[in-house]
């Protein structure tokens, strides 16, 4: 859609471009993207809708240093809290700074786990930092963050 | 369409009942990003990739997931359950394309 109006924008600003020297279109045309597309920014805010995530050290959030295959990244969380009725990790988020849509996965988590932790693989497109939210019960988000070096990029 | 290979694993094998046990869901899934062109015909391939998995537990569910295309392929899903008597451990995902599948692993707490 971006490059679509990009297009758009070039044909309408066509007088205007003879008369301008030319401007570096080339950097400003947008990178090709999927059907979903976040930044981290956006990301971030429908996460924790606006509140200010705590950086802790109750979030364990284990990732190689460096990722020789970028499609194939181990990603393990854990938090250290208690998983009381009353008293418990409600959501894990898992979130990229740089993909096209930075959210990878959300678990939405109950007592009945008994312990909050979440194991998968992502994929990354370059080096990166990836952060892990964890919602609590009593509605406080704690984050941590790590960045992965990824030798080859394993997005598109 | 056919059914997609998947597999819960349950570690350790043999447990207690009020124990807390390590849940691993693996399934054979594509995930696609939409991003990715075919080599051949140089045209994108549509993106295809697991949206939700859920995890039922005697009929209740006890976790559940959102997923996005960023996730690799071939996903795991990895995490903790307490067992409560014997039962039936259901995972269900749904894909992009409306897939939904069901995978059914039985809970037999020992002592």
């Amino acid at each position: 859609m971006q490059r679509r109006d990009f297009l758009r924008n070039l044909g309408v600003g066509a007088a205007g471009a003879v008369i301008l020297p030319s401007v570096s279109f080339a950097a400003d045309a947008p990178k090709p993207k999927g059907s979903n597309v976040l930044s981290y920014k956006d990301a971030l805010k429908a996460v924790t809708g606006g509140k200010t995530a705590e950086v802790s050290a109750k979030v364990n959030l284990k990732v190689p240093e460096i990722a020789e295959n970028g499609a194939v990244v181990p990603v393990t969380v854990e938090i250290d809290y208690p998983m009381t009725d009353s008293n418990y990790v409600k959501a894990i988020h898992v979130l990229t700074e740089k993909n096209a849509n930075s959210r990878c996965i959300d678990v939405h988590l109950s007592p009945a786990n008994g312990k909050a932790m979440l194991a998968t693989r992502v994929k990354l497109g370059e080096t990166q930092e990836i952060v892990a939210i964890a919602e609590l019960s009593n509605g406080t988000f704690l984050m941590a963050s790590q960045s992965v070096k990824v030798t080859i990029g394993g997005c598109g | 369409m056919a059914k997609r290979k998947s597999l819960i694993k349950i570690k350790p094998k043999s447990y207690k009942d009020g124990e807390v046990v390590k849940v691993s869901f693996m399934v054979m899934h594509p995930m696609e990003t939409g991003l990715r062109k075919d080599k051949k015909t140089k045209e994108l391939i549509p993106a295809e990739y697991i949206k939700k998995v859920v995890f039922e537990y005697k009929g209740k569910v006890i976790t559940t997931m959102n997923v996005w295309e960023t996730l690799s392929v071939n996903p795991v899903f990895t995490t903790y359950m307490k067992i409560d008597g014997a039962g039936e451990l259901k995972v269900i995902f749904t894909d992009s394309k409306g897939e939904v599948q069901e995978t059914v692993a039985k809970i037999k707490p020992k002592g």
